[in-house]
């Protein structure tokens, strides 16, 4: 497990995290593991991965987005996204694919930080320009943030799965950096809940993109939500999910896409800045408090195998 | 824990180059596939993800650079918005360039990497149960069906229109 956290996946930094005095710099994490590869190295050098991501691309824009009737009033979207980010993996998994190994993974992780920027610029851009409508939906964006607590709604089937103080750290949060380091810095790195959140982050690294995306597809026909409720939604305080979400949505609202990425651009930053105090001191300790009442009511034998206590 | 250093040493001119010369790789890819799936110009597309790219390296040099102990998102996000507020002089520039680069080919960039970077994390991710996996997906759908109905709530609640 300490070396699953070193590898951690792609990363967005903290915002004012408190830390303690003695247990300080987890937000460094990411930082130091991005300037290592990008700064101290030549990423640009490994012209095989850019090429090769600009061969994603390519097929991806030509194919284009595909649409699948499945009932009346509902389809799903297959979005160009959602083909560079499977074929990427494809790519990385693929035997016969000898140029694109590990090394480049870590490069490709490292690139993705500084392009995660060039993603907020753009969002941020859209929110300059619709500032006033911004201000407008003041209350719905912040309030939306603590419809975050959610997730713990989720704690009673984890204990009905077997899971033990797994599930404080599985359940109080979507489970990103952010919310990996607050974990790890209230409850210690070897801890149970430790364990829970990275497995929540593993999991949600490896499939939380797709799944978001068909989640958000299959919502637009089903649920008669505001337009703007689903973009301020999209913003769950993940870089590559907060994309994989607003691409659906901007393709079921056409003409509304500035105020859409306004306010996924938004509620993404809010999530940042806000959205981690609300996990601090109202999501963990709610977490604990339900743990501590409905644990000894549902739990069950714990399960956690052995391989995971690693 | 291992790997575990405060960073805040200064950039060198050497890590300065390595940024730009990835971001302008990035902005050829992203400007290909926006023309590709938008047809937009190519010229305009790429003033604007230079524009993009601009803004993102003041963003993360700035975030090593300054004493405080914030994320380069913040400032990537306050220079964003300051510049294309509405009044401001640099706004119809920036404006009319950026709103040439479709965000969804950003993100369609952005993913490819990101795809070939959580190849790492595969055998990690099979190791772990299909329990976990369960609460994985019930955790993200709780956070963002709570999200979009208290804002569906709150917009309804506050009368403003469906659009």
């Amino acid at each position: 497990m300490l070396t699953l956290y070193a590898d951690s996946n792609y990363v967005w930094g903290l915002i004012f995290i408190p830390t303690g005095d003695d247990e300080g710099h987890v937000e460094h994490i990411y930082r130091e593991k991005t300037d290592r590869r990008i700064l101290r190295k030549n990423p640009w050098r490994d012209y095989r991965l850019h090429l090769t991501v600009l061969g994603l691309v390519f097929i991806a824009e030509m194919i284009g987005t595909i649409t699948i009737p499945i009932a009346k009033n509902v389809a799903i979207t297959i979005m160009p996204l959602i083909y560079t980010i499977i074929l990427g993996l494809v790519f990385y998994l693929a035997k016969p694919i000898k140029w694109i190994q590990r090394k480049q993974a870590r490069i490709a992780e490292g690139a993705m930080m500084l392009f995660i920027g060039v993603l907020i610029a753009k969002l941020a851009v859209s929110s300059g320009q619709s500032i006033n409508l911004i201000f407008d939906m003041g209350p719905a964006l912040i309030l939306q943030e603590l419809g975050h607590l959610a997730t713990i709604l989720v704690l009673p089937i984890a204990l009905l799965l077997g899971f033990k103080k797994e599930s404080i750290g599985m359940t109080n949060s979507i489970g990103r950096e952010p919310n990996v380091a607050v974990v790890v810095d209230k409850y210690g790195f070897n801890s149970p809940q430790s364990r829970g959140v990275f497995a929540i982050f593993i999991i949600g690294t490896v499939i939380g993109t797709i799944f978001i995306s068909f989640l958000v597809t299959l919502s637009l026909s089903f649920l008669p939500l505001h337009p703007y409720a689903f973009a301020m939604a999209s913003g769950v305080g993940s870089a590559s999910m907060n994309a994989a979400a607003i691409g659906p949505t901007l393709a079921a609202f056409p003409g509304l896409e500035t105020s859409i990425e306004a306010f996924a651009g938004f509620s993404n930053l809010l999530s940042f800045c806000i959205g981690i105090y609300i996990v601090i001191f109202i999501a963990i300790p709610l977490t604990e408090k339900l743990y501590n009442w409905l644990e000894p009511k549902i739990g069950r034998d714990p399960i956690v195998q052995k391989k995971e206590d690693e | 824990m291992p790997d575990l250093i405060d960073g805040s040493e200064n950039v060198s001119v050497h890590g300065i180059l390595n940024w730009i010369i990835l971001l302008v790789i990035f902005s050829i890819i992203t400007v290909i596939g926006n023309y590709i799936g938008y047809k937009h110009p190519m010229t305009d597309s790429l003033v604007g993800m230079g524009i993009l790219s601009l803004i993102t390296l003041v963003g993360v040099w700035l975030e090593r650079e300054l004493p405080f102990n914030v994320s380069s998102i913040l400032y990537i996000s306050i220079i964003g918005i300051v510049l294309a507020f509405p009044g401001m002089p640099t706004s119809k520039f920036v404006l009319h360039y950026v709103s040439k680069v479709e965000l969804l080919s950003i993100v369609t960039v952005f993913l490819a990497y990101v795809g070939i970077g959580m190849g790492k994390s595969w055998d990690e991710f099979k190791a772990l149960g299909w329990r976990a996996i369960v609460i994985t997906i019930l955790v993200i759908a709780a956070t963002y069906y709570g999200a979009a109905i208290v804002a569906h709530i709150v917009l309804v609640a506050t009368g403003v229109p469906a659009v």
